[in-house]
């Protein structure tokens, strides 16, 4: 564990020069917190009556009662709340894909794979580089998302219903289970790919799931309730350890040496 | 006691072996040149060596560790300086060296402590915090052998040490790994530099897939050109080739215009018979020396004599 956060401090050092990188990393959070404030204010303010009818549709029994602005601002506020599930996939990728691939690139794999590190022991130190800013970058923002929803939202009502307990036990249990999986699947593809953005491509597959909730919710086929979103956490859980111990077994530290390091 | 032994040593990819059945010692305290052309399999066998790929088959023991069985031990005594450094660009030299140091169990304080003493010993202190990124080709190696230095090795494997870099750099990494040697660590030197190899090693061997030769440098040429002397003659040496050729110390015996070359097996002792009896047969001798052979002559002459001999690994 020593000395995964030895690499994760020195992933950090390194990341702190990569400026294009950076950008790279904050300008997605960014669009996606400024996104859903922006639509869920402008929908309260302009009546719309295919929003009613969705409302109308979906089987959800928090949103009964609401006038048809508040329904207008619940539906799309609760949409738009999943975009912070897509967050922490989004940074992570990035970071992990330019971590591997970018030592292989730099051929500075070869004197870190000699020094006594085992596997896991640099995977983990750089998928904590990876998950820990993205957390940090995702929570970050719902927090703004958070405070922002109390000064637009129409009544408290909608603030509950935008933010309902499914969608917190999703962010606070789900988030770190997505950005591991996230995480551990660029990892393991990194380790067979030249190119950043092949890795992050590929891993992108992952966030798959996430629009299949959005669109179920949009539908009314899912209500996101806590029960379903501690199942769903329990279960990423469970699917994020596995990928990372699958990304461990799929690190051929020879392999990557003898194809990529020479 | 020998810091590297090996036995049979081969290493395959697929059906091309790469590394065929490599068995030498390197003792300890002595630097080991392992010569060969490109594509030899030499840093292979340093990769096997320093326990970052496996070997196919045979037995190595590196600083006293069971290769295969004490990977990470033998990874913590041995230093390996890569054939690219390999260093971190935007990190300045202190904190790449820290770095490492750290990964090589090194405590916080004396992670510092080492990484000042290679800064200052290479010449690198005043630009400790500069990143990488701005070093040249020769301060980047320096900082890489630093780096494979600071957990102080018993064994360190120099993969090209000098490749390309200008001869001032050179030398200096040259005049390090001397300074190395006089401290007991035992150094396996890979290089294209033949005069670099002359200069440093106790021992060296030639290696194409297969070792072809190993011995010290000296030896090496005396086993495949013999002790000789160069006798410049007044006039044309051929007359005097049967005159040289009936002595029976002679192995053989060649003539070059007004030179006549001679193989023999001690000059020092011989040399005053051959003289004379040159004189006698009317030889004007203008002046006798000792024939030199280049490391070079030998390594040629071996790598040509070894052609490249693949075979599929059974």
């Amino acid at each position: 564990m020593h000395k995964a956060l030895i690499i994760l401090q020195k992933e950090w050092l390194e990341l702190r020069g990569e400026r294009t990188l950076l950008m790279t990393i904050l300008i997605p959070p960014l669009l996606l917190t400024i996104l859903p404030i922006v639509a869920v204010y402008l929908i309260g303010m302009t009546p719309d009556e295919d929003t009613a009818q969705l409302g109308a549709v979906i089987a959800d029994p928090s949103l009964a009662g609401l006038s048809e602005l508040e329904l207008g601002q619940a539906v799309m506020g609760k949409q738009f709340g999943l975009m912070f599930l897509i967050m922490p996939l989004l940074v992570p990728a990035t970071i992990a894909s330019y971590s591997i691939v970018g030592e292989k690139m730099r051929r500075t794999l070869e004197p870190l794979l000699a020094a006594p590190v085992r596997t896991w022991e640099l995977l983990l130190g750089k998928c904590l580089a990876s998950l820990i800013p993205s957390l940090i970058i995702t929570w970050g923002a719902a927090a703004v998302f958070v405070l922002a929803l109390r000064l637009i939202v129409l009544s408290d009502q909608v603030y509950r219903v935008i933010l309902g307990g499914g969608w917190w036990v999703l962010l606070l249990l789900g988030s770190p289970s997505l950005a591991l999986l996230m995480v551990a699947a660029t990892v393991a593809i990194s380790g067979r790919v030249n190119d950043p953005r092949t890795a992050q491509q590929i891993a992108a597959v992952v966030v798959v799931p996430i629009l299949a909730l959005f669109v179920a919710q949009l539908l009314g086929v899912v209500v996101l309730t806590p029960l379903l979103a501690l199942i769903a956490s329990t279960a990423l859980a469970f699917l994020a350890i596995l990928a990372f111990a699958g990304a461990i077994l799929l690190f051929e530290r020879e392999n990557i040496l003898t194809r990529w390091a020479s | 006691m020998n810091a590297i032994e090996t036995c049979d040593l081969t290493r395959a990819f697929g059906e091309r072996v790469v590394v065929d059945r490599l068995t030498f010692a390197a003792p300890r305290g002595a630097v080991f040149g392992f010569l060969g052309p490109n594509g030899a399999g030499k840093t292979t066998t340093v990769r096997m060596l320093a326990a970052l790929i496996a070997p196919t088959s045979g037995s190595a023991m590196v600083a006293g560790y069971r290769l295969g069985e004490e990977d990470q031990d033998i990874r913590r005594n041995v230093g390996l300086l890569t054939e690219s450094p390999g260093l971190y660009e935007r990190l300045s030299a202190r904190q790449n060296l820290f770095f490492f140091a750290r990964l090589y169990d090194l405590d916080a304080a004396r992670a510092e402590t080492q990484a000042e003493r290679y800064l200052r010993m290479l010449g690198l202190w005043d630009r400790r915090d500069d990143p990488v990124g701005s070093f040249s080709k020769g301060m980047r190696q320096k900082l890489a052998i630093a780096r494979a230095l600071l957990h102080e090795p018993s064994v360190m494997f120099l993969d090209e040490p000098t490749a390309g870099l200008d001869p001032e750099a050179a030398r200096t990494v040259r005049e390090f790994i001397k300074e190395l040697r006089t401290e007991g660590r035992t150094i396996f030197l890979t290089t294209h530099n033949l005069p670099e190899a002359d200069e440093l090693c106790d021992t060296i061997a030639v290696f194409r897939t297969r070792v072809l030769r190993i011995g010290a440098p000296a030896t090496l040429r005396a086993e495949l050109f013999g002790n000789g002397v160069r006798i410049r003659i007044a006039g044309d040496a051929e007359p005097f080739l049967n005159v040289a050729r009936a002595l029976p110390f002679v192995h053989a015996v060649a003539a070059d215009g007004d030179v006549l070359n001679v193989s023999l097996d001690n000059p020092d002792e011989q040399n005053p018979s051959l003289v004379r009896a040159l004189i006698e047969a009317g030889a004007a001798i203008r002046y006798v020396e000792p024939r030199e052979h280049t490391l070079e002559d030998v390594y040629l002459q071996l790598v040509r004599e070894g052609e490249p001999q693949e075979r599929a690994y059974a």
